[in-house]
């Protein structure tokens, strides 16, 4: 029954992730596709900084208010971030201890947050796969 | 070609990092902190430094003598066949020395030896990291430049550290010292004569090495201040683990590899020290005059010395000065564009201050505005500083501070328009 099910090809509805990344953590200059998304994950669209400490969580809501299904940031690994602190600043946003933080009525579970170096294009694509799982059915 | 070299470098470093990581957890990389891990191994030296310093008595007959009091050993005594000799079952100890000795004191010279080898070579290590991440240019020269210095002192205050011991190697350091500091043109014989307090190697001698000892010591504090003047709330402090580590190893390699001053007489005494490798050598009490055979060199601080006997006075000058001098340089090339420096817009900041914060490299400086003005205070952006990273824009709920060419602007136009076409 379930070979069934699965070898039915199912019309999945396409969905928008929109990512903030530093350009000093995953090396995602080489893994930027057409459209500005990800060449291993189209449905991944992303915006380049100079460092994740840069991102307002205004931003973030506002992506999510535009219709994204999604919205993360990636920053270098921590304890290393190439300006010092801009990854510990964003977490901390992210995680209302620092200002300014995300709105009180922010899904938090659509927010996600990623901290890798330029080394990590693979655990980063897992963990992003991982997040993008759990945001399914929100 | 110069950036490809430290690109090189910086991903051989990430992957060593990375590599490291299996084993230590992200958390707990002694890598990542590599700038707290020289500063916690200098509060070692310092605890330690004063206790020796109790005991330590700096002249020319008696120095030796009180070091070789305060290093007394608790040892366990064996008989003739090297069996622990007991009585009433329990091992008899004794105190090794050729005085009454101070408990424990060979381990406290211990943990300052091996603190003094643990804090050179972790800041070698973070000069190599700092330099290896492109982590040591531009805006960041100043950290840099009072690095070097750091290096240049935490050098010269362990060679000193090494004259005060007077023995025979510490004489012969001396001497080397003096022919190295004869061989700078003109001022050579008033530099040598500098370094020993006169013409000739006298009490005073001893009482101004000691002087440069805990004096370099001290301005290797201020150097610290210095170095961390532009950063915003530096780490200082590794991560419990790293702390316990770094404890652990002190401790253990003071324990287990104390520094004593065995020589032949204290063997003739003692002859279970014979042939005893659990201590670091020293040698005889210093004879003016008579200098040893073979200099026992170590790797991090006496390099020079060994230099200088390979190579020759000359070549070491040459060699040491050039290496300084690219050193010093290093910062300031390649040189960055610097086109994208934080701007404020006056009529949208309301002085709240979370920029100045938050600015990993105290770029920001809150000044007060005209009397009269709606806010009082208005951020200001010193540009030298500013490393264009836009942690300041993040943190701005005004949108009253921008990067020129990563305008707030410009990243919420390109959400929206991705969004656009994303969703057809
Ligand atoms: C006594 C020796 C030293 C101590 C205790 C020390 C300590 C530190 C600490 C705690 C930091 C801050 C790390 C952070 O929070 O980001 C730092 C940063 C730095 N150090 Fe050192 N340091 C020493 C020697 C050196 C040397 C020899 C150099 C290079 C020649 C150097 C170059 C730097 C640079 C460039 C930074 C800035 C790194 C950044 O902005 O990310 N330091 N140091
Ligand atoms: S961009 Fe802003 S936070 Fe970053 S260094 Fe410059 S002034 Fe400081
Ligand atoms: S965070 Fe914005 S409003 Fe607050 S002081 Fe800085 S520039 Fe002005």
């Amino acid at each position: 029954m379930s070979e069934i099910q699965s070898a039915i090809p199912v019309e999945k509805k396409k969905r928008v992730i929109v990512g903030f990344v530093c350009e000093r953590s995953i090396p995602i200059h080489d893994m930027m596709g057409p459209h500005k998304a990800l060449a291993d994950d189209p449905e991944t669209k992303i915006i380049i900084l100079p460092c994740s400490g840069m991102v307002k969580p205004t931003q973030m809501e506002l992506a999510l208010a535009n219709g994204a299904d999604a919205t993360f940031v990636c920053g270098c690994a921590m304890n290393d971030c190439h300006y010092r602190t801009g990854n510990i600043m964003i977490r901390e946003r992210l995680e209302g201890e620092r200002n300014p933080k995300l709105r009180k009525s922010t899904d938090k579970r659509k927010v996600g947050m990623f901290f890798f170096t330029m080394k990590d294009k693979r655990p980063f694509l897992d963990a992003l796969a991982q997040f993008k799982a759990s945001t399914e059915d929100l | 070609m110069y950036k490809k070299f430290l690109s090189l470098t910086k991903n051989l470093t990430v992957s060593l990092e990375k590599g490291l990581n299996l084993f230590t957890t992200q958390e707990n990389n002694p890598l990542y902190f590599h700038g707290a891990l020289p500063l916690y191994t200098f509060w070692f030296l310092i605890f330690s430094g004063i206790m020796l310093w109790m005991y330590y008595i700096p002249t020319l007959d008696r120095a030796w003598t009180s070091v070789n009091y305060i290093t007394s050993l608790p040892v366990l005594l064996k008989d003739a066949n090297g069996q622990l000799l007991l009585k009433n079952g329990i091992p008899v100890v004794a105190a090794i020395s050729p005085a009454t000795g101070i408990p424990y004191g060979a381990v406290v010279r211990g943990i300052h030896r091996w603190g003094a080898a643990a804090m050179m070579i972790t800041t070698i290590l973070h000069m190599l990291r700092v330099y290896f991440t492109d982590r040591h240019r531009s805006w960041r020269w100043l950290p840099w430049v009072s690095g070097v210095l750091l290096l240049i002192f935490v050098l010269f205050v362990g060679i000193t550290g090494y004259l005060l011991v007077w023995d025979a190697r510490a004489y012969s350091l001396v001497v080397s010292t003096q022919r190295w500091l004869e061989a700078v043109p003109l001022i050579g014989q008033g530099l040598s004569a500098f370094f020993i307090g006169g013409d000739a190697i006298r009490d005073f001698t001893l009482t101004r090495f000691f002087f440069f000892h805990i004096g370099g010591a001290t301005f290797i504090f201020w150097l610290i201040w210095m170095h961390f003047i532009r950063l915003h709330e530096p780490v200082v402090t590794p991560s419990r683990a790293v702390n316990f580590l770094t404890l652990g190893f002190i401790l253990v390699a003071a324990g287990v590899y104390p520094a004593v001053n065995v020589t032949n007489d204290l063997i003739a005494q003692y002859p279970v020290l014979a042939g005893d490798k659990g201590f670091i050598p020293s040698d005889a009490p210093a004879q003016i005059g008579y200098l040893v055979d073979v200099i026992r060199y170590d790797a991090w601080y006496l390099f020079p010395y060994y230099l200088m006997e390979k190579v020759g006075v000359n070549w070491a000058w040459i060699i040491l000065g050039s290496a300084t001098i690219l050193l010093f340089v290093a910062p300031f090339y390649p040189k960055d564009r610097r086109d994208n420096i934080a701007e404020v817009v006056e009529a949208k900041c309301t002085g709240c201050t979370f920029c100045s914060l938050d600015c990993p490299f105290e770029a920001i400086t809150m000044q007060e505005r005209a009397p009269g003005s709606k806010f009082k205070l208005i951020a200001v952006v010193f540009a030298p500083r500013c490393s264009e990273c836009g942690i300041c824009v993040g943190a701005c709920p005004f949108q009253a501070i921008e990067l020129p060419n990563t305008h707030s602007k410009t990243i919420e136009a390109d959400v929206l328009a991705l969004l656009k076409t994303g969703a057809q």
